[in-house]
């Protein structure tokens, strides 16, 4: 029997049961669209956040901060340390940070931020294309009492009602442990020379949008401290080899007591998660899939005790055991394309709606917490996510689908295929 | 004359639970090129289990059964398969497709041969035309009365110019005026175009209209007429 006449032979029977048919289809709807929506959203989450690290940080910068965990470790970095970072080779400037938690009055109200010194004319040539001002001018030699604020800081609510405009003025407090183990207050009085461009979700060691920066040399007197939370060294370049080399000379010239951390190699990591969160996603997606091949084995096994009749008259009439088994197969790849056609338009429908509603919901949940301390990692902002389905989740999505329902369909297909024509004509 | 088909001993043995059956006991017969043959008795007597074996829808347990002296014990389905395409069918109970169109239904005997769409088309309607239902050849087998399903599955069994046909009790779900109207259009057939038929049945007016008429009795033939 020709191709032709087969595949509209299969059409025909599954027109008869449109219902049934249209349910199992239904399955491997469900199933391709977890699958699609999941990889794509979780592709476009992967994008966005890369996006957001590049533009976060330079892939020529490492991280020096003391080894284990801030305030675990009874290593301590200092201003000065910066000038042994500084002879290594391939070493071309070293920015030390010193970081407080403090709380700053800005206009009426107080909030608990995060403080970093920093040379301001080092930090803005490291980070170029973040440590930018949105508004007013970042002083190359500033002057005591300069503060620059992020863009989260100017704007904490989103909805235009901004504090920390440039020229207001705002003050740092801290309360501080004296040598004679007393505590109390040290105010730093300063005004907005300069509100940062929005940096977007994540920043590493480089500026973030609730971020309030102070020229570094009167944060040591502000602090009481030189104690640096972290230095970020810029690299001649950001090949592999000079940031393998590098980030050794440094460990090995601090005794093995800081730990280096690479921009490039952070991303690689997150990269990393992201392929296996993906990969777990999509996997229960697939078991979705594999109950809609279970659906399709299912319905071909009655749709075959249905048609034994019909089987036996197609075998009295000279057709051959492997052109039944096409027949029943071709019904299942008919269900199997229509179901992941529709599958991956509906999972790319829904991932763009939960893109929309749901992260757009998640992202003003973030906003609505405005300030708070920020780590090394702050997430903040609205991260703005876009679908992204790849040619290899598309020809992979169809190919799984069309896949499931073959291997599910071949038991039964292989049944219809042996039926022998005598008892299949007698069967009622 | 050329044999159509042979039957040598032909025996066939049924396992109905642990009990044996022997639904053929030794059958020994011949139909030449252009006969038309009934076989007539009770049921039970064997007559739809010889008529499988003359088919080629199954294999006999012993003896031998040769359709243009081919041994149809020593093929493969594959073979079988190519053999049936050369037989027509007619069932009792017409066996036509639901839900295809009297012409489609004969049209799929020809797709399953691998004939082109136009020719098979053409074929089909000739075929339909000759035995009567011109103008019902788009109706499905529902809307079609029990004699005009019955002459839907005559033209499907011609559909491959077979070389003998087959016919399992083609009245015996259709009212006598219809019968009697099949069992013509059968021995034009028979007469006109020289089809070789091989008819079961259990109506003696039936086997009547045959050229010549075996009878059979537990899996035995116990008497051969010739009309």
């Amino acid at each position: 029997m020709k191709a032709s006449d087969i595949f509209s032979y299969a059409f025909s029977a599954i027109r008869l049961r449109k219902l049934r048919a249209g349910l199992t289809t239904l399955g491997v709807v469900i199933g391709i669209a977890a699958i699609v929506a999941l990889l794509s959203l979780g592709q476009g989450f992967q994008d966005a956040i890369t996006a957001q690290f590049q533009k976060g940080f330079a892939t020529n910068t490492l991280i020096v901060s003391p080894r284990g965990f801030q305030g675990e470790s009874s290593y301590q970095l200092f201003v000065n340390d910066t000038q042994t970072i500084e002879g290594i080779e391939n070493v071309t400037s070293a920015v030390p940070i010193i970081q407080k938690t403090v709380y700053a009055k800005l206009g009426e109200r107080t909030f608990l931020v995060n403080v970093a010194g920093v040379n301001f004319s080092k930090y803005s040539s490291v980070f170029s294309s973040t440590f930018v001002a949105a508004s007013g001018n970042i002083p190359p030699n500033p002057e005591n009492g300069s503060i620059v604020v992020g863009a989260r800081i100017h704007d904490p609510w989103q909805n235009g009602t901004t504090l920390a405009n440039v020229g207001d003025s705002a003050e740092l407090n801290l309360t501080k442990v004296g040598s004679d183990f007393k505590r109390y207050n040290a105010t730093w009085p300063g005004q907005v020379v300069a509100v940062l461009d929005e940096v977007g979700g994540f920043s590493l060691g480089g500026p973030s949008d609730l971020g309030v920066y102070i020229p570094i040399q009167y944060a040591e007197s502000f602090f009481g401290s030189s104690e640096v939370s972290s230095i970020i060294v810029q690299l001649r370049n950001s090949e592999d080899a000079t940031i393998q080399s590098t980030s050794d000379a440094i460990r090995s010239a601090f005794g093995g007591q800081v730990s280096v951390t690479s921009s490039t190699a952070i991303l690689g990591t997150i990269e990393t998660i992201f392929s296996f969160i993906e990969l777990f996603l999509a996997g229960i997606a697939g078991i979705s899939l594999l109950v809609a091949g279970i659906g399709i084995m299912n319905i071909m096994i009655v749709s075959l005790m249905e048609r034994t009749r019909e089987i036996g008259i197609l075998k009295a009439l000279g057709m051959k055991g492997r052109t039944v088994l096409l027949i029943f197969l071709g019904e299942a790849i008919i269900i199997g394309l229509l179901g992941a056609a529709i599958g991956i338009g509906l999972g790319l429908g829904l991932a763009e709606v939960v893109a929309r509603v749901g992260f757009a919901a998640m992202g003003g949940q973030a906003g609505g917490a405005g300030i708070r301390p920020g780590a090394a990692v702050n997430q903040a902002g609205s991260l703005t996510i876009s679908p992204v389905l790849t040619p290899s989740v598309l020809v992979g999505a169809f190919a799984f689908g069309l896949m499931v329902s073959i291997v599910f369909a071949l038991y039964p297909a292989w049944r219809a295929s042996k039926l022998k024509p005598v008892d299949a004509l007698r069967y009622e | 004359m050329t044999t159509v088909v042979e039957a040598v001993d032909l025996k066939k043995t049924y396992m109905l639970g642990k009990v044996p059956v022997e639904a053929l006991r030794g059958i020994n017969i011949k139909v030449e090129k252009g006969d038309f043959l009934a076989i007539l008795g009770p049921s039970g007597s064997g007559k739809s289990t010889l008529l499988n074996m003359v088919g080629a829808l199954d294999k006999p347990t012993a003896g031998k059964i040769l359709l243009e002296g081919i041994n149809v014990s020593t093929l493969s389905d594959n073979q079988l398969a190519d053999l049936r395409r050369s037989i027509g069918f007619v069932f009792q109970f017409f066996n036509l497709i639901p839900r295809f169109s009297a012409r489609e239904n004969v049209e799929l005997a020809m797709a399953i041969t691998d004939m082109g769409k136009s020719e098979r088309r053409k074929q089909a309607e000739q075929l339909l035309e000759s035995v009567g239902l011109k103008d019902r050849m788009n109706h499905k087998p529902s809307e079609l009365s029990g004699g005009e399903q019955q002459r839907v599955a005559i033209a499907r069994a011609l559909a491959n110019n077979p070389k003998f046909l087959i016919m399992d009790e083609p009245t015996g779900n259709i009212d006598s005026k219809t019968a009697t109207e099949i069992v013509e259009l059968t021995r034009r057939l028979n007469d006109e175009q020289g089809v070789t038929i091989i008819l079961v049945t259990h109506d003696a007016r039936l086997a009547a209209k045959a050229k010549r008429t075996v009878e059979m009795l537990d899996g035995a033939i116990v008497q051969e007429i010739a009309n």
